[in-house]
């Protein structure tokens, strides 16, 4: 029987009853908690994948016209901008910021992009031609950015989430799968064994009973016997007491015994 | 002069007028263009183009192809055209050449000033063929701007420019910004301390270093030819003021919204053109579209220019000026003796590449919808 | 250089033909510091799968980097790479590449999305 390996090794008391019945209710409870966050988790999980499939496609077509924008600029402005465009990095403007969500305890990162302003080095590239298509190229990619980085949200939202999935499912299995049957377990072989403890009671406090019950009638017969006569005799004798062997022969009553030897404490 | 260039014209430029009218012949025509658009991958342009003159050069790229390979190969054919044509020159026209190709050395100097001063390498690559000369490696040697100047600037033809312009101000800002770049100390450390404070208007100015450089170049290219005299004046001070005045009407609309100052902004504008001086003045000055319209709309040439533009339509104004610039160079084919021919092939050249482009881009990226958009139809 | 990415903000890393950086650093992603380390890596006929492999590993292990585009072509070239690559931050981003249209069934995550949705 797996109850008995599927066990916690505890000594069946009443005391460790309460306390696994304690933790079994405390499990239950957890159980059903991770449940609604696994189920609240998937909810959002679900509608990720749907928006991440949704932005990898819109990001095709979004990218597809800032490379126009630049075929533009570059149709306007001389194949040289780009030497420009190379010479004139040195730091980002366009940065991106992280801030944290937070889905059912889980706590997701969450990029932003900025452009920060005041920011003109760029302003004049293509002074004598091809400024104007330069600066829309460079609106084109800013948008384009943007939209990357939602899709980068989406995807590290995605991946975060993955994992939180994977391990709050990984827990529901276990409280659900090894935990609870465990202390189910537990709690039904100490009851069984309780059980068994107390029909030992019953069974020995019943014999105990049938054993005075006999004792009884006995003496009750001898009584009627002896006629009336010896009516001194001691009945605690006839009674006799407890005994665990359950043999019938009850020892003599210490107070029956008149003659004892005096101890002497000198 | 007058009159008797055709007497003489011949004995030298002859033979070179005929090659350029061939070349010229050679450029794609509107059913070329019709077929191009048709292409559905690179790979069908590149069969088209085996048909025309650039036949040779495309015929060994292996696919993949890339846009940028198609537009590499073009540009290399205008580039053997011109250098044979350059090596057959006699002294006037080899001068005349030269100063055709001058705007892209502006451009190549520049780019490897701000190549140097970033420590990039493989500069030279990316160099514009057209505008290569001799001494153009020894220019990444330099280490300071003062030295690029007296060592190496003075050698090439564009010295005069870069003179003019680089006053004694201009080398020190410039001069900090590479030694900023470069980490190396400096002594000038209360000038340190300025080029920081103008750290990001020095990048502007470099901007505005190149474009004054161009002015310089365009102003003494005039000059160039109307010293020359006769018919080619004629042709090219037409040719020079239209690409005069687009350079200022570029420039306005570019700097609207920045940080250039109308002083600087007029500074920037060369000193002929149509537009020279009442038209710069209101140019100068204008702070939208609108009032850019209304100053280029006193000078009649440009005003029917402005008459196909809606309101507000700034977007369609550099395929516009695009066409205009054709149209002349065209026309200038219509007269003879005189060396306006090689610059409008020249630039009817870099117009076809530019259109090459547009359509493989579009082609490439699936954009079919939008090629007739960008074509300039040169005949 | 241990960069918060929360305080300072976090950069854009990009890994792409010449084309597509030239558009991204015009937006303003660019970034070269002091010891001239960019976060852009420019990828044409010369760069070997070697380089490609490396500049990748180095942008996934700054802490400065938040987001990581890679033109699907050159993740292509690296895919054993890029499919390894399981931390939510950088993220690595396939973007499309100007010469070839883009192929939803070759990104690696998005194929996993698929496969989730049970629409593979």
């Amino acid at each position: 029987m797996s109850g008995s390996t599927n066990r916690y090794q505890v000594p069946p008391t009443v005391t460790v009853l309460t306390m696994m019945k304690a933790r079994l209710v405390g499990a239950t409870k957890g159980h059903a908690l991770l449940k609604k966050k696994a189920d609240a988790l998937t909810v959002r999980y679900r509608q990720i994948l749907k928006d991440i499939v949704e932005a990898k496609q819109g990001m095709g077509d979004a990218m597809k016209g800032s490379f126009f924008a630049l075929a533009e600029a570059k149709y306007a402005g001389g194949d040289s901008i780009k030497h420009t465009v190379f010479d004139n990095v040195e730091r980002a403007s366009l940065k991106v910021f992280s801030s944290l969500d937070n889905v059912a305890g889980v706590k997701i990162p969450k990029f932003e992009s900025v452009s920060q302003p005041g920011d003109t080095k760029m302003d004049l590239t293509g002074l004598g031609k091809g400024g104007q298509q330069i600066q829309s190229c460079r609106k084109a990619y800013i948008s384009a950015i943007q939209l990357l980085v939602t899709l980068a949200n989406l995807q590290t939202a995605f991946m975060t989430l993955d994992a939180a999935l994977k391990t709050t499912n990984r827990r529901v299995n276990a409280l659900e799968n090894v935990v609870k049957p465990r202390l189910e377990n537990t709690i039904s072989y100490i009851k069984g064994e309780l059980d068994e403890l107390e029909r030992e009671e019953f069974f020995r406090l019943k014999k105990v009973q049938k054993n005075k019950q006999k004792a009884a009638d006995r003496a009750a017969a001898e009584d009627a016997k002896a006629g009336g006569g010896d009516k001194r005799a001691d009945p605690y004798a006839a009674m006799g007491g407890v005994d665990s062997k359950g043999d019938g022969v009850a020892p003599a009553s210490m107070l029956a015994d008149a003659a004892d030897e005096d101890i002497v404490f000198s | 002069m007058w009159g008797w260039e055709q007497l003489y014209f011949n004995v030298k430029d002859g033979y070179l007028e005929a090659i350029v009218r061939g070349h010229k012949s050679g450029l794609l025509t509107v059913p070329d263009y019709n077929n191009l658009t048709q292409c559905e991958a690179l790979d069908d342009i590149k069969l088209n183009l085996t048909a025309t003159d650039y036949g040779a050069y495309l015929a060994n790229e292996a696919s993949p192809l890339f846009t940028s390979t198609v537009v590499d190969r073009c540009t290399r054919k205008l580039v053997d055209d011109w250098n044979a044509m350059r090596c057959q020159a006699d002294e006037k026209l080899a001068r005349f050449l030269d100063f055709c190709t001058y705007g892209h050395m502006i451009d190549n100097v520049v780019l490897i000033v701000t190549g140097t001063l970033h420590e990039r390498d493989e500069l030279l690559d990316k160099c514009h063929p057209l505008g290569m000369f001799d001494s153009i490696a020894t220019l990444a040697v330099a280490q300071n701007m003062r030295e690029l100047f007296r060592l190496v600037l003075v050698d090439t033809p564009l010295a005069p420019y870069f003179s003019e312009n680089l006053t004694h101000e201009d080398l020190d800002e410039m001069n900090i910004e590479i030694m900023r770049n470069t980490l190396s100390s400096s002594s000038k450390q209360q000038q340190q301390q300025q080029a920081a404070a103008a750290s990001s208007s020095s990048k502007q100015q470099q901007q505005q270093q190149q474009q004054q450089e161009y002015k310089a170049y365009l102003d003494d290219f005039a000059a160039y030819c109307s010293q020359l005299g006769g018919t080619t004046a004629e042709v090219m001070t037409d040719l020079l003021a239209f690409e005069a005045d687009r350079r200022a009407l570029n420039i306005t609309l570019n700097s609207i919204g920045t940080e250039l100052t109308r002083d600087d902004r007029k500074k920037l504008y060369s000193n002929f053109g149509l537009l020279y001086p009442h038209g710069h003045n209101e140019l100068s000055i204008a702070e939208d579209f609108d009032q850019i319209r209304a100053a280029m709309e006193k000078v009649p040439a440009y005003a029917s220019l402005f008459n196909k533009l809606g309101y507000g339509e700034s977007q369609m104004l550099d395929k516009l000026l695009y066409e205009e610039e054709v149209r002349r160079c065209a026309a200038c084919y219509e007269q003879q003796f005189h060396y306006g021919v090689f610059y409008a092939y020249m630039k009817l050249r870099e117009q076809e590449i530019r259109n090459i482009m547009w359509i493989s881009e579009c082609v490439a990226q699936d954009q079919k919808a939008r090629v007739n958009d960008g074509i300039v139809f040169l005949f | 250089m241990a960069r918060a990415v929360s305080e300072e903000g976090a950069l854009v890393a990009v890994i792409a033909d010449e084309d597509t950086i030239t558009g991204f650093l015009l937006a303003g992603v660019g970034d070269v510091d002091i010891r001239k380390r960019s976060n852009f890596l420019i990828v044409d006929s010369k760069t070997t799968v070697r380089q490609i492999e490396a500049s990748f590993k180095e942008f996934t292990a700054r802490d400065d980097v938040a987001i990581v585009l890679i033109s699907q072509p050159i993740a292509n070239m690296i895919r054993h790479v890029v499919a390894n690559h399981s931390k939510p931050i950088p993220a690595v981003l396939e973007i499309p590449s100007k010469d070839s249209p883009y192929d939803p069934n070759q990104d690696s995550l998005l194929n996993r999305v698929k496969h989730l949705l049970g629409m593979a």
